[in-house]
């Protein structure tokens, strides 16, 4: 397969996670895998949108009508901004947490099943300076995949598992921050089999 | 051009969140400005010294912070900003009378009630403001934007430069807008 050479600054923490999980993303959705549910995304940005634009009219009124006569809307305008952004952040924080990826499957054997599964990462770093003469240890990609099977429209739960698995940066990327694609999505794909067959 | 492809490979959402990324930053900072203004009674918290006139207390370039408590009365000498209609820049000026008008209907006990008639000076100036005033013979509270509760030197200087040169304003703007759509948080 054809593909794009993904290149990161090693020293950056940030880049390298994302470019692990856009790599998730993109082999997860792929269309014989999941179909990825993006309300995680949409509900993060219709909170901000609606905020971005509340702030937008509340400052455009407030310039266009004298203070004392504004002070009432723009009260208004300014606590449902805050309410909106603490509602999004909150949102973040405790509900999508470290969320990558939420996709689901539907299969038809003999009944309609669906699976779904989410996956979540972090970045592991290393917990103390290590000791002289031991080896560097690396910052670390810890992801988790959750899966459910469940049928009859998920009143039945049929299969139940959650896989973890953590790996050194350094195994995906060489010294000049060059993903190796091949060798993330083979360890991701082996992980998605055994969170789909169940095994702990 | 990384960036591009990026959003072809990621689609609509990616780009609405980047966008979104920028337009929180100002949505942000227009709200903590109102914020801000509602807080402190005023429409304009933070102004910058543009003139001498208040030389030495303030210089050019002095950013200023402002509040307008409504239970309050001015005092002689109180560091006053304000604005009369007609003129488009806020002066900074320092109150040397005040005058509380007893009209009928006075109630001693609340004095907030009753106008208050001021009339300012910069320290520099040799004569009274009458002459800025457009017309008005004294100040009235309404015209008056805040009083100085507090200064910065020369931090203000930034937005005299941006004004004076509008190029430093957009290659600024740009550059902060460039960041916060190619950076992911």
């Amino acid at each position: 397969m054809e593909r794009e050479v993904i290149k990161v600054n090693n020293m950056n923490m940030t880049e390298l996670k994302n470019a692990c999980d856009d790599a998730v993303k993109k082999l997860l959705s792929q269309p014989d895998l999941f179909i990825e549910n993006h309300t995680h995304t949409d509900v993060k940005l219709a909170l901000g949108w609606a905020s971005v634009l509340i702030a937008g009219a509340t400052a455009l009124y407030g310039w266009k009508v004298e203070f004392e006569q504004s002070k009432p809307l723009v009260w208004t305008g300014v606590i449902l901004y805050v309410i909106l952004t603490s509602l999004s952040t909150l949102y973040s924080f405790f509900v999508e947490k470290n969320t990558v990826f939420v996709g689901k499957r539907k299969m038809l054997a003999k009944r309609i099943e669906t699976e779904r599964i989410i996956i979540s990462s972090q970045t592991d770093f290393p917990s103390s300076a290590p000791a002289k003469g031991a080896a560097h240890e690396p910052p670390k990609y810890s992801v988790t995949l959750q899966y459910v099977r469940s049928s009859n429209s998920g009143k039945s739960l049929l299969a139940k598992s959650t896989v973890n698995s953590v790996k050194g940066y350094n195994e995906f990327f060489d010294e000049a921050g060059t993903m190796d694609q091949e060798r993330f999505e083979k360890w991701l794909a082996g992980l998605v089999e055994k969170v789909v067959e169940g095994e702990e | 051009m990384d960036s591009i492809k990026a959003f072809k490979r990621l689609g609509v959402r990616y780009m609405l969140l980047q966008a979104l990324n920028f337009a929180a930053v100002i949505a942000s900072g227009l709200m903590i400005w109102k914020g801000l203004g509602l807080v402190c009674n005023t429409e304009s918290p933070i102004v910058v010294v543009l003139s001498g006139s208040m030389e030495p207390a303030f210089y050019r370039g002095d950013l200023l912070f402002l509040t307008n408590p409504a239970s309050e009365q001015y005092v002689t000498g109180d560091i006053t900003v304000y604005k009369v209609p007609g003129a488009d820049i806020p002066i900074v000026h320092r109150v040397i009378e005040t005058h509380d008008v007893v009209s009928e209907g006075y109630v001693a006990a609340s004095p907030l009630g009753q106008k208050q008639l001021l009339l300012t000076k910069g320290d520099n100036n040799n004569a009274n403001d009458i002459e800025l005033y457009q017309g008005l013979d004294w100040l009235e509270k309404r015209h008056i934007v805040g009083k100085v509760r507090g200064f910065m030197p020369y931090i203000g200087y930034v937005t005299i430069a941006m004004n004076d040169f509008p190029q430093l304003k957009y290659a600024l703007l740009g550059g902060l807008g460039l960041l916060a759509l190619v950076q992911r948080e």
